[in-house]
């Protein structure tokens, strides 16, 4: 075989792949197109345009930058991928006081508004998709402080104390001289007298982020591939 | 016995080996040192999983960080770095070329070493980007791949004017990782850091291109340095050749296919995962080939594959590289891709590709080359023996352990109706025999490391007599691994 041939070989058998599974998708999942609720089959109508509040993309660069991706993923797999959708709080919440069962599977529309979409690596850690969700169903309006206590030490929670390899994210915290009144901001953690523990700008913007996953809105039924069956969820 | 040809020859090789002492010798000595940095982080990293306060009040040693700055000094400091070495060389010796540019070559190694440790820094200070395997900060990719074009611009030039005649096949392999390097590295950096809004589209090429990563760099550099050194050493021609064709242009044509199916479930077309998984469970063929058909020529001779220090480690290699074949099928079925996906089983693989298969035939080219672009032979048999056995010893405390313990953490994980707390505390024991292992690992390469910097400092043994793995006495003055060709009667 000549150079050339070689050549023209490598090229084709690589440049194919490299086209149609990297560059045309890539850049086909840039420009989404928008899905409309149907009258009289969804219980909405419009184009469904998910809402995200908080400081997403500083929050987002915090997660990324100290490697949270390394153990907790962001994905709710449809069932044939896993059993995500099973599994409590991961999806949606099976018994929502207002809206029921909210469980589905994820949406490209959830990862809108980021740089990359943190799927993750490992779950050695539980996923967070629903994590905004999940905190404010069982904290309500101290879901933000349980989650600073978490990131300040994770094991000062009882229900992970005993099992939780989550690294601890003090430095992402101040410590302060008390003046005056305690902060608001100031966590409920041991600390030497006089002095308080409060969330540094990084830690605000992880925590804003965090509580903004919240990916279990109705979605049109168009793209509601695997709606939970009723019954047979464990 | 020395005709006048086989003194050109001689010569030949001669000053092609001392053209390239200098870079060749960089790339392998700070590999290793990145190795031993690598491999510190390692331990860090894993000790974190099962006893989560070590070192934590250190920013710079979270979890997180270390771990990404612990795969980024394996891949790029040792593995990329121990690839072009033995690139540059394998070219040079197979097109009988010198080299021409070889203060270019060491220059751009320097650069490649200095974006590299500012990136491991950028990482650990907490500037990553997020992305597994390249999270480096955004600076550092442009300068590597120029130093990366400018350490094998001349391999390619010596491939183009070699001699009429014969193509080997590791020429073949080279000449694919040396052009698809550059083409995946690019424009995989190029999309996620030059496009924003395609979060979804930025994961896949990040998926994509780790996977690129061992089977379209690491694999086809590993392959090509065991197709030279088991018929060298041995002596003997490979087993069939045109298994080694039909090995490589499956690879050429499955390998750019692969990689997202770690991106299963993940709201993209979903015939990309597919497809992925497709590729992925397809690599075992050219691993088969490629591995079946050296094994096959090796245990010809198992005597001389025992006593050689290269072929040991090589043969080694070429078993990791059919077991690295055997776990991409079984982790990419989709029975088992549903409980694996998102465990410590993609580690093991990854380690498995990068320590066990591509690492075990890089040490073997290195027990090979340096003696010959030192003229030094190595010291210490019992160095070399350490090495070996605790590599071997942590490749399967590490890689094997993980992959089953990605299995038992996934079932956890799938089993909803238990608390998450099962699949948290599966993981732990399979953490502690990776610490345990990385410390094999640390003590390994420490041997290797010391052994590999005196070779460097020229303070290897004055001899044209190979160090062989076994007792002096019994071996023959001209073992089976036979003289060193650059210290032949010719060159004094």
């Amino acid at each position: 075989m000549s150079f050339r041939n070689f050549a023209i070989g490598l090229t084709v058998s690589f440049g194919l792949a490299w086209f149609s599974v990297v560059v045309l998708p890539f850049f086909k999942l840039r420009e989404l197109s928008p899905v409309s609720f149907e009258e009289g089959v969804d219980p909405k109508s419009g184009i469904y345009f998910p809402k995200t509040t908080g400081r997403v993309v500083d929050g987002a660069r915090v997660y990324a930058e100290n490697g949270c991706y390394q153990c907790h993923t962001q994905v709710a797999r449809p069932t044939y991928a896993g059993n995500d959708l099973k599994r409590d709080g991961f999806a949606g919440l099976k018994a929502d006081p207002d809206r029921g069962d909210t469980r589905r599977e994820s949406n490209p529309f959830d990862y809108v508004g980021l740089d990359f979409a943190q799927i993750g690596v490992t779950r050695n850690g539980p996923d967070l998709i629903n994590l905004g969700r999940r905190l404010r169903a069982t904290y309500g309006d101290e879901a933000d402080e349980h989650l600073y206590r978490h990131l300040y030490d994770p094991r000062l929670d009882p229900a992970v104390a005993s099992w939780s390899n989550c690294p601890s994210m003090k430095f992402l915290f101040e410590k302060k001289e008390i003046q005056g009144q305690v902060s608001d901001a100031a966590l409920d953690v041991a600390v030497e007298d006089g002095f308080q523990i409060v969330p540094g700008p990084a830690a605000k913007a992880l925590v804003s982020y965090l509580l903004s996953l919240q990916h279990d809105d109705v979605v049109p039924s168009s793209m509601n591939y695997a709606p939970v069956v009723p019954g047979n969820d464990g | 016995m020395a005709t006048l040809e086989n003194d050109q020859d001689t010569i030949l090789r001669a000053s092609i080996d001392r053209s390239l002492r200098h870079p060749v010798m960089f790339f392998f000595t700070s590999g290793a040192a990145w190795l031993a940095v690598a491999i510190l982080l390692g331990i860090i990293s894993s000790a974190k999983v099962h006893s989560p306060g070590f070192l934590d009040s250190c920013p710079w040693m979270t979890y997180g960080r270390v771990t990404a700055a612990h795969q980024t000094a394996l891949v790029y400091g040792w593995g990329c770095q121990a690839a072009f070495g033995m690139a540059i060389w394998l070219m040079a010796r197979l097109s009988r070329q010198t080299c021409r540019n070889a203060g270019v070559i060491l220059t751009a190694g320097h650069v490649w070493n200095l974006a590299l440790s500012l990136g491991v820094i950028g990482i650990l200070a907490g500037a990553g980007t997020g992305m597994p395997w390249m999270e480096m900060p955004s600076f550092a990719w442009m300068p590597m791949l120029l130093s990366y074009i400018a350490i094998v611009v001349g391999s390619m030039v010596q491939f183009k004017v070699r001699p009429e005649g014969h193509t080997y096949i590791s020429q073949w392999y080279l000449m694919a990782a040396l052009i698809w390097f550059p083409w995946f590295f690019g424009s995989a950096h190029l999309l996620v850091h030059g496009f924003s809004g395609s979060p979804l589209g930025a994961a896949g090429v990040n998926a994509w291109f780790r996977s690129a990563m061992l089977l379209m760099l690491f694999a086809p550099v590993g392959i090509a340095m065991a197709y030279y050194l088991v018929p060298k050493v041995l002596g003997r021609p490979v087993y069939n050749y045109s298994l080694s064709l039909i090995g490589f242009w499956s690879l050429a044509i499955i390998a750019p296919w692969a990689g997202m199916q770690k991106l299963t479930g993940v709201p993209i077309p979903n015939f990309l995962p597919y497809l992925g998984a497709f590729a992925a469970i397809l690599f075992a063929v050219p691993a088969a080939m490629a591995g079946i058909n050296l094994l096959k020529t090796a245990t010809t001779d198992l005597a001389t594959v025992n006593e050689s220090p290269t072929l040991r480690f090589t043969v080694w290699g070429l078993i990791f590289l059919l077991i690295f074949g055997l776990a991409s099928v079984l982790l990419n079925l989709p029975s088992v891709m549903r409980i694996t996906q998102f465990t410590i089983s993609g580690y093991g693989y990854d380690v498995l590709g990068v320590y066990g298969f591509f690492s075990f035939i890089a040490f073997g080219a290195i027990y090979f080359i340096v003696p010959r672009i030192t003229r030094r032979e190595w010291l210490s048999r019992r160095l070399i023996k350490s090495h070996f056995f605790l590599s071997l010893y942590a490749v399967f405390g590490i890689a094997l352990v993980a992959i089953f313990g990605g299995l038992m953490q996934g079932v956890g994980q799938e089993t909803f109706t238990s608390a998450w707390e099962d699949a948290a505390d599966r993981v732990v024991p399979y953490a502690v025999m990776t610490t345990v292992s990385w410390c094999f690992l640390l003590v390994s390469n420490f041997f290797f490391f010391v052994h590999l910097t005196l070779m460097w400092l020229r303070l290897g043994r004055r001899s044209s007599h190979p160090t062989l793995l076994v007792e002096p006495h019994h071996h023959d003055p001209h073992g089976p691994e036979g003289d060193i060709d650059n210290a032949g009667p010719a060159v004094h």
